[in-house]
């Protein structure tokens, strides 16, 4: 009966229905995408750097995970000590330069032949490797999104670049130039920012990480294994208050939308509310219907929420191809729960209010 | 001898077989409601002291602002007495808390209101059922089904309010009352918003279920003709019942 009573309530004004539920399906998707996105483009980049092919990943002392906040202390030097460590294959150098301008990109710099010998090497698409101190690699997901083509000029870091080839993605950035360039560009000669080692055989790494923490011992040295699990946002200062933020902003959206509903609600209905107390229903009664219409509106609203996630996504990737946005199941289901809380939470002043009237006074409410 | 008393009891067995002690359903004793607004007490009952007896029909008439309405709250359990007693079917509604008094309402109380008050989102047949709903001992179809019937609302029962007419939302509005069997029904002004004949419908089922049912009945009404259809007319008079006609 009380479920017919709150389908029934909720289809009498569809008006308000509707900015309810989407109010709700905003805060959900807010939620879904803003997280979907800070996690996506971790994951991604993780994925990347674990694409590099290498065992190991050594850093200055104190370097975040994330490369783009790192430097190019380190000489290049190390790479020599290194490359006599047992056990070790190859070591390619890389320096890092971050690119803010048409977007946020990482530009690797890289030695050819090092990056080749610890990666296997570009998969080309079309053009050809690095040659000229001007020339750049682009890999494919950025050539779908910028349209550019091989022999093009790519104005990036305030610098021309001869686009020599298009490469598959997946080796740690989407642009590639020559070392010795980026060092010029960012005056850090004979500076590299991370070296990525390669053992001969896997099961070597444990035994070349020790070899590295003895030559280098206050450096960052972390096996590419575990690297997809170190991108997280608890490890990116910053990002974590982010993401908080940005759940309390839908939160503040979900709450103050079910609070105002509800609350008009309850004015408009002070009579039904009469009537009820009059046939005798209880506080706990009139208070259970409020919250039951609160979420029924906010299961509706979750529900569109998730579909309109989907939809942002599709959207996004269709606009911006070099976006991952991640949508989990874990996080739709944390989403869904803060916005039924929120919304119970934003319905409760008024299903107490409503619970208090006076039968008197609210069946003679015009 | 002994068995000249079994055919033909002693007058005093006979004066108690036909005459029982009926016990009011209903009593006030002393009956005060004060509203206060600002400053200033507003008496609306002023020591009101009436018995309603179970299978009557009761009537009260009275100009407006005489207290009719504040009474039929008071003794409905809808407000609370500033001073006296309400003993309604042995409960004394001035001593109990609101929560008490909801389930006194819920259990002994069927109210019939001159705007009718149905929900207007629930169909008749959900106005009906929210009733029984509340009152908590499930859904009975019998009960439904002879209620719809005696009201003459078995055709109307899918209709939504905006859908009835005046008098047939006070026929949805009558089933509503008695659906749970309560001890009283209040109607305040049953027929005050309906035309002649819908009024003259209305009246009619009030009786029929006082007469067939024995359901006890309070209404108020302004119209003599109305009150005419109870079998006692109380007379109201600035928050005091000032004198009580029987008819037969």
């Amino acid at each position: 009966m009380i479920r017919y009573m709150i389908v029934q309530n909720v289809l009498h004004r569809p008006l308000r229905t509707l900015i309810t539920v989407i109010a709700v399906a905003v805060e959900v998707t807010l939620v879904i995408i803003v997280v979907g996105l800070t996690s996506g483009l971790l994951l991604e980049s993780a994925k990347r750097i674990e694409g590099v092919g290498a065992d190991i990943m050594v850093q200055p002392p104190s370097a975040s995970v994330f490369m783009a906040f790192s430097g190019a202390p380190m000489p290049i030097a190390i790479a020599g000590k290194l490359q006599q460590l047992d056990f070790v294959q190859a070591v390619a150098p890389v320096l890092l330069q971050f690119n803010s301008v048409n977007g946020l990109d990482i530009v690797y710099g890289i030695d050819p032949e090092s990056f080749r010998a610890v990666t296997g090497g570009f998969v080309f698409h079309s053009g050809h490797d690095l040659l000229d101190p001007n020339d750049i690699l682009v890999d494919d997901i950025y050539v779908a999104s910028k349209k550019i083509k091989v022999g093009q000029t790519l104005h990036i870091l305030e610098h021309d670049f001869h686009v020599a080839g298009i490469v598959e993605h997946g080796k740690g950035a989407r642009l590639f130039v020559l070392m010795p360039t980026l060092q010029d560009m960012a005056g850090a000669h004979d500076k590299a920012s991370v070296f990525f080692v390669k053992c001969d055989r896997t099961d070597h790494t444990p035994a070349v990480m020790d070899g590295i923490r003895q030559l280098l011992p206050r450096y960052e040295i972390r096996p590419l294994k575990d690297f997809i699990s170190l991108m997280t946002s608890s490890n990116l200062p910053g990002l974590g208050a982010f993401i908080n933020t940005m759940i309390a902003i839908a939160v503040a959206i979900g709450f103050l939308v079910i609070f105002l509903s509800m609350y008009t609600t309850i004015i408009e209905r002070t009579r039904e509310i009469g009537v009820l107390k009059s046939l005798g229903a209880s506080k706990s009664y009139i208070v259970r219907i409020v919250l039951s219409e609160t979420t029924l509106l906010c299961i509706a609203g979750i529900a569109a929420g998730v579909g309109l996630s989907f939809l942002t996504r599709f959207i996004f990737i269709k606009v911006f191809p070099t976006l991952t946005i991640l949508i989990s199941i874990d996080w739709i289901l944390r989403a869904g729960l803060i916005a039924l809380l929120g919304g119970l939470l934003g319905a409760s002043y008024p299903a107490w209010l409503a619970s208090r009237k006076d039968p008197v006074e609210a069946l003679a409410y015009e | 001898m002994r068995n000249a008393a079994r055919i033909f009891p002693s007058a005093e067995t006979l004066t108690l077989e036909l005459e029982p002690v009926l016990e009011p359903i209903l009593k006030t004793e002393n009956l005060w409601k004060v509203y206060r607004t600002g400053k200033v007490d507003v008496p609306a009952l002023r020591g009101i002291n009436v018995e309603i007896f179970p299978g009557e029909f009761v009537s009260i008439m009275g100009p407006s602002g005489c207290g009719k309405s504040t009474l039929l709250h008071v003794i409905g359990g809808l407000a609370q007495a500033t001073r006296g007693r309400v003993l309604l079917d042995g409960n004394d509604l001035s001593a109990m808390s609101d929560s008490a008094r909801t389930l006194l309402r819920r259990h002994k109380v069927g109210f019939v209101f001159q705007r009718f008050n149905l929900l207007p989102t629930l169909d008749a047949y959900h106005n009906i059922a929210l009733a029984q709903h509340i009152h908590g001992n499930g859904f009975d179809p019998h009960r439904f089904d002879v209620v719809a019937n005696l009201l003459g609302l078995t055709e109307r029962l899918k209709h939504k309010p905006s859908e009835l007419s005046g008098g047939e939302q006070q026929r949805v509005a009558l089933a509503r009352a008695i659906i749970s069997e309560p001890k009283i029904v209040l109607a305040d002004e049953p027929t005050g918003n309906l035309d002649t004949k819908s009024s003259e419908s209305v009246l009619g089922l009030l009786r029929q279920l006082n007469k067939d049912l024995g359901q006890t009945i309070v209404m108020i009404t302004h119209n003599p003709e109305a009150a005419a259809y109870g079998n006692r007319i109380l007379h109201m008079r600035d928050g005091l019942v000032v004198n009580g006609t029987s008819i037969h």
